[in-house]
């Protein structure tokens, strides 16, 4: 198969990531191993939204280069996220000395 | 084609070394390598602005204040035995379905071709200028919004490690052994100011 990539193979791959990232979310007991696959499921949707962005340069430059700026705020909105979610599991660890999130459980029903 | 099949390769590997890995600063790790490989796609994707953000802010000062916390916990192997054994089969099989699911409607239904005319005409340069014109223009108000966002997140970092301190200080001089608290997690700001 030869010429450009298609858009469709990126947001497959994109895709794969997404729910890469979910089982990670759902599977992992560590919540600073959770986390980080909350970071990898921002990653996948920055992905497509990337390859989107180059699919809909034929509706020009403003509607193309919005996409790329989505993932701009995307990038700024994680950095915020993770200092306040790395601050908060810092203090739980000094609290219960351990990051498990099964050991979190007070809260649920 | 073989650019992406090698990239997708070493994405995916990645994104089940972070699943996968029970070694916290190993799937700290893994996840770096698919962060730079991220990078390297935006530029084949023609964003190349994108990507030299994804390598300072991603790669550079986020996964460096993961591996930090990570290293600061002394975090051991992750426990392996799942708490409800039904847990992780369901996990797999429904990421199966959301790929499955994804693929099935994009190949039944793919969009329009790329047209290299029209890319040749929009992404020119690194794609600072046009990004900067959007940022400023129909998106000013998530920009402001984004200020705002990270100074509470400053504060909030600061807050909340801060607070921490003076409690166990309080406690120590209770007990008779006054001594200072080492200064805790000193980056953290610093990370927010590099993204801002």
């Amino acid at each position: 198969m030869t010429g450009p990539v298609p858009t469709e193979a990126w947001v497959i791959l994109s895709a794969a990531l997404f729910a890469i990232g979910g089982i990670g979310v759902l599977t992992r007991r560590s919540a600073i191993l959770v986390f980080l696959s909350v970071e990898l499921m921002l990653n996948a949707a920055n992905l497509a939204l990337v390859a989107y962005a180059k699919q809909w340069a034929t509706a020009g430059v403003s509607v193309a280069m919005s996409g790329q700026t989505v993932v701009f705020v995307v990038l700024a909105i994680a950095a915020a996220e993770v200092a306040v979610g790395l601050g908060i599991l810092v203090a739980i660890f000094r609290d219960r000395l351990s990051t498990d999130v099964d050991v979190l459980s007070e809260v649920r029903l | 084609m073989l650019v992406f099949a090698v990239l997708a390769t070493v994405m995916l590997v990645g994104a089940l070394g972070v699943v996968l890995i029970p070694n916290p600063v190993h799937a700290a790790l893994s996840l770096v390598g698919t962060l730079l490989t991220l990078a390297i796609a935006y530029v084949v994707l023609n964003a190349p602005f994108l990507a030299a953000i994804q390598v300072i802010v991603y790669a550079g000062a986020i996964m460096v204040l993961f591996l930090f916390v990570i290293m600061l916990l002394n975090l051991g192997d992750e426990n392996p035995a799942p708490t409800q054994p039904w847990i992780r089969p369901a996990a797999w099989i429904t990421g199966g379905l959301v790929i499955a699911g994804v693929a099935t409607a994009l190949v039944t239904n793919p969009g329009p071709a790329l047209d290299p005319t029209a890319i040749a005409a929009v992404f020119q340069g690194s794609g600072v200028e046009q990004v900067a014109d959007q940022l400023f223009g129909p998106f000013l108000l998530s920009f402001h919004l984004v200020g705002v966002l990270l100074l509470t997140g400053i504060v909030a970092a600061v807050g909340l490690v801060q607070q921490r301190a003076t409690e166990t200080d309080k406690a120590r001089a209770a007990a008779g052994q006054a001594g200072h608290m080492p200064p805790e997690v000193p980056p953290m700001p610093s990370v927010v100011e590099d993204a801002s």
